[in-house]
């Protein structure tokens, strides 16, 4: 099964950084002005909305936010004044959340249902628990070859017909792995939606991890590394996985050259055995299906499924300590840019103060008007594609900034990234922003929870991570209760630049020259 | 596009087995007094909106010596307005609970923006005003001069194979300038752009008669064309400079090129035959061929070549990948294919196991089930793309602009179904030679020179 990350998704990749292509952008996603919105974490959902017109909203509020004392200086954001004749917006319609049907079969599998009749497609996602985080200590990268192998033979089905199973019913079976999980999403016709479950099922509960498949996927899979390790983008994302958790099972995003050659077919199945059981997985279905005849059918494919008596695999521990603050520096000769990528502790989800840190997210680089792209992008033009997002795992969060920047401005590019952070850190932002940030979270994911197979996705995660399907409105709402000085309190925690681990990935000399003034420590960054 | 439906007739006459293809799309639409085709789809599933503004010019009919302008000039539509500063695009429409974005490709700009429909008018009232003028701002033009340069190094020159399969391939199959030069743009051209080339560029084909404006959500047609009538009607209709002729000599011999990449550890492989014009009959057995061979792992290629013969690491590809639809293209295009491949395996072992499959194709015909599936899987792919209003509005908005109507969208499920296998096979037969087609192999410069990453 082919990892999403290489396939270059529709919404949102492992890291937090989300988009939402158009159909000239399936497949890749090149030459669009505006790179990417992205919050890395809001939710939609049923909000208290209420019936007046933003600008009338934002006056409120701001009339309000002069007659309080302000504690700190409040940040001085140059917004152009609203034109005349821009008509007001309307009455803001309440978001509808998605309505979940929660069962769970004898054997412990548990299943979450939405029907939505209408668009003819039904979106399966199975998670199951364990991922990269669960692969053993000398092994990192068995859930690589476990999700590649998974789909490529089961005790009835060669990987051929599973994979023409699929293309008859309209789909194509693909994997997100993350340490936390595997989610194996497939999006089908919804007349087909029988003959993809029962592939799925079998997936589950026969894979067989041939011999032969498994050498290939061997193979395969050292010369692919081999080939990511030309990337800037993976290797940015390896290295500051790395700096971040250091010996933490979430330091791990991809399999070793070692590892891979080490595994064998056997290590495979036993991996399989110990974590797909019904008891540690989730079904979601979500779009145009009979809600009895699918109920049937699961209960059909899935009810044979046992899960073995001994215990399941204890969950990772929470990170111990503090991220480190020093620069990872990743030599790439040849490299016409650097790319910077920031990373820093954060709020999990579900954390108190989640809601909070995603609206300074926002504000900070998560929007296309944020403060970091209006600054490094529209101001100094140093980059195409900055950007801000909170990385989420079951026991950590992490904020996240990534820039390329071409190599002359390395350090000047760095030098914003940190004042902008410690803007966020120092000084409270504006009423009108936070509003317009609360605004675009709640807005943005209602429009992305339309997308069935995000909606499987979204509350795949969510189970993961120990939530209930509620927390898709829930969220939202707390987005909305989120006040100017929750974003401070948040800017102060979460944001300084002080707090921050850096990876740059580029010439060797570009770096060092450029970023040695920051008088923080560049240290080799591990693989 | 008569002939398609002759085709279908045909094979409901036949008894062909009912068809999925009965999910449809509403459609209305209108045309201003000005030339501006406004074209609406109901979905009450939620209370958004998805916007598609496309203008007819993409980088086929950019000037010379200008390359990679009509791309430069997209991102200077966002640049702001007398009336509307930079800035407050973004600030109403994320304000408004909503994202916008825009892309350029060989036919078409387009312009897109989703949010809850309490935005819908402001939006409406940015569309038009951008429509009426700009701010032709050279502080702005050197801005984001800087900015696509940046674009064109994260996305091209610091990349492993510079999406060479997209950016190099048709210039090397192609002869004339509108379908072979750079579309990104080389720097220098990038450089010499002038805010009077950005002026002129709008004046000639951002004109509304040059427009279709697509509205998808939770709307109702006649509010949404009083709406549009109140904030584009009065735009004048303006002088489009007459399209030329893009039109190629047919290619006779095939063409082979090598290139070495500074960045990549793995070698390439980027194969492009030419392809029929869209609206003639074969375009449809292209599309579908182009799918049969690529579209995931059920996919010809995948499975001769990653699978069975072990030559290949991936394989990607179809007609008019990766920039769009087999369905949205409006002049020469190629079907590509792009397959990284082992580095013990030569160039020859690789292109040998490809033309099996095509000479497959060629002597025997697709198999029934072969048929079957990928008919299915093309159509929930397109249906897929309709899904959201943003992404049907852009779907609408191009069928639109080529065709004058959008009716196309809910013609192409049945379109798809009514090919037969021995269209696929004469269309294999008559496309996909060694004369119709040209490969780059990408190579590492060398092995020795990996940027010390090993």
């Amino acid at each position: 099964m082919k990892a999403l990350r290489r396939l270059l998704v529709r919404f949102e990749f492992e890291n937090g950084f989300r988009i939402i292509v158009t159909p000239a952008q399936a497949g890749v996603h090149l030459m669009d002005s505006r790179f990417r919105g992205n919050d890395g974490g809001g939710r939609a959902g049923r909000i208290p909305i209420r019936s007046t017109t933003l600008r009338r909203l934002a006056l409120a509020i701001l009339t309000a936010a002069l007659l309080v004392p302000l504690q700190r200086a409040m940040a001085q954001e140059k917004v152009p004044p609203l034109p005349k004749e821009l008509p007001p917006y309307g009455p803001l319609v309440p978001f509808a959340t998605p309505n979940v049907t929660v069962t769970k079969l004898p054997n412990g599998l548990t299943v979450w249902r939405v029907p939505r009749p209408g668009f003819p497609k039904v979106a399966l996602t199975l998670a199951v628990r364990g991922g990269r985080a669960y692969d053993p200590k000398d092994q990192p990268g068995v859930s690589d070859l476990l999700m590649a192998v998974m789909d490529q033979g089961t005790k009835t089905r060669s990987a051929r017909q599973i994979a023409e199973a699929f293309a008859a019913a309209g789909g194509d079976l693909s994997g997100d792995l993350r340490p936390d999980a595997l989610l194996s999403s497939v999006q089908v016709l919804g007349d087909k939606v029988d003959g993809a479950l029962e592939v799925l099922a079998d997936i589950a509960e026969n894979a067989t991890f041939p011999d032969d498949e498994v050498a290939l996927a061997k193979t395969d899979a050292l010369q692919n590394l081999e080939a990511q390790e030309a990337e800037p983008t993976f290797l940015a994302q390896r290295a500051l996985a790395k700096a971040l958790y250091g010996d933490h099972g979430y330091a791990v995003i991809s399999a070793t050259a070692d590892a891979i050659n080490k595994t064998t077919a056997g290590d495979l199945r036993a991996a399989y055995r110990q974590r797909f059981r019904p008891d540690q997985s989730l079904l979601v279905a979500v779009g145009d299906f009979d809600p009895n005849a699918l109920e049937a059918a699961i209960e059909k494919d899935f009810g044979g499924w046992t899960a073995p008596s001994d215990a399941p695999l204890p969950e990772p521990p929470r990170p111990a300590g503090n991220n480190p603050h020093a620069i990872f520096l990743v030599p790439r000769a040849g490299s016409v840019q650097t790319s910077l990528w920031l990373g820093a502790f954060g709020p999990r989800r579900g954390d108190p103060d989640y809601a909070a840190a995603q609206v300074a997210n926002a504000i900070y680089a998560g929007m296309f008007g944020s403060r970091l792209i209006r600054n490094i992008r529209e101001d100094k033009g140093y980059t195409y594609s900055p950007g801000g997002s909170i990385q989420l795992r079951a026991q950590a969060g992490a904020l996240l900034t990534r820039a390329d920047v071409r190599n002359a401005v390395t350090g000047p590019s760095l030098n914003e990234i940190f004042y902008e952070l410690n803007r966020m850190a120092t000084t409270d932002p504006s009423a009108g922003e936070v509003t317009r940030a609360q605004r675009y979270l709640v807005g943005t994911n209602a429009i992305f929870l339309q997308i069935q197979s995000a909606v499987g996705s979204e509350l795949g995660w969510l189970w993961v991570y120990g939530l209930p399907p509620g927390a898709l409105g829930q969220e939202s709402a707390n987005i909305q209760k989120v006040t100017a000085e929750d974003v401070a309190a948040a800017g102060r925690k979460y944001f300084a630049a002080a707090r921050q681990t850096v990876v740059a990935v580029g010439e060797d000399s570009v770096v060092r020259g450029q970023l040695g003034v920051f008088g923080l420590p560049i240290e080799a960054a591990a693989k | 596009m008569r002939r398609f439906l002759i085709a279908l007739l045909l094979s409901s006459a036949l008894g062909a087995a009912p068809l999925q293809a009965d999910w449809k799309v509403p459609i209305v639409s209108r045309k201003l007094s000005n030339g501006l085709v406004v074209v609406v789809s109901e979905d009450h599933s939620a209370p958004t909106f998805g916007l598609c503004i496309s203008y007819g010019i993409g980088f086929r009919l950019e000037p010379e010596g200008r390359t990679g302008f009509a791309h430069l000039f997209e991102h200077m539509m966002f640049e702001g307005t007398p009336d509307a500063p930079k800035g407050v695009f973004d600030q109403v429409i994320e304000g408004g609970g909503g994202f916008n974005n825009g892309d350029t490709r060989y036919d078409f700009t387009e312009y897109i923006e989703s949010a809850p429909i309490s935005a819908l008018d402001p939006v409406l009232w940015l569309e038009a005003d951008r429509l009426k003028t700009l701010d032709f701002s050279v502080a702005n033009l050197d801005n984001q001069r800087k900015v696509v340069e940046e674009e064109v190094r994260v996305n091209v020159l610091n990349q492993p194979y510079g999406s060479f399969y997209w950016l190099d391939l048709p210039q090397k199959a192609f002869n004339t300038y509108p379908n072979a030069h750079n579309f990104y743009g080389d720097f220098k051209d990038l450089d010499a752009a002038t805010i009077q080339d950005v002026q002129t560029f709008y004046e000639h084909y951002y004109a509304p008669n040059n427009a279709v404006l697509t509205i998808a959500g939770d709307v109702k047609p006649d509010e949404v064309f009083a709406a549009v009538e109140k904030y584009f009607g009065a735009l004048p209709r303006r002088d489009v400079p007459p399209r030329p002729n893009v039109s190629e000599q047919p290619q006779t011999a095939e063409r082979r090129f090598t290139q070495s990449d500074k960045l990549a550890h793995v070698p390439a492989l980027a194969v492009g035959y030419r392809m029929p014009p869209r609206t003639s009959h074969d375009a449809v057995a292209g599309a579908l061929v182009g799918e049969l061979l690529h579209n995931g792992e059920a996919s010809l290629l995948f499975q001769a070549l990653v699978k069975d013969k072990k030559v290949a690491l991936s394989v990607n590809g179809g007609v008019n990948w990766p920039l769009g639809n087999p369905f949205e293209y409006n002049g020469p295009t190629l079907m590509s294919s792009f397959i990284v491949y082992p580095s013990n395996v030569t160039e020859n072992q690789l292109l040998d196991d490809y033309d099996s499959v095509i000479a497959r194709l060629k002597a025997e015909g697709p198999t029934a089930g072969e048929m079957e599936r990928i008919k299915t899987k093309m159509k929930s792919d397109w249906y897929g793309q309709l899904e959201i209003p943003i992404s049907r509005a852009s779907a609408l908005s191009h069928a639109a602009l080529f065709d004058g109507t959008a009716d196309a969208i809910n013609r192409i499920p049945a379109d798809i179904d009514a090919v037969t296998p021995d269209e696929v096979k004469a269309f294999a037969a008559q496309y996909l030679v060694p004369a119709n087609r040209t490969i780059i192999n990408r190579v590492p410069e060398t092995k020795a020179d990996k940027g010390g990453q090993q």
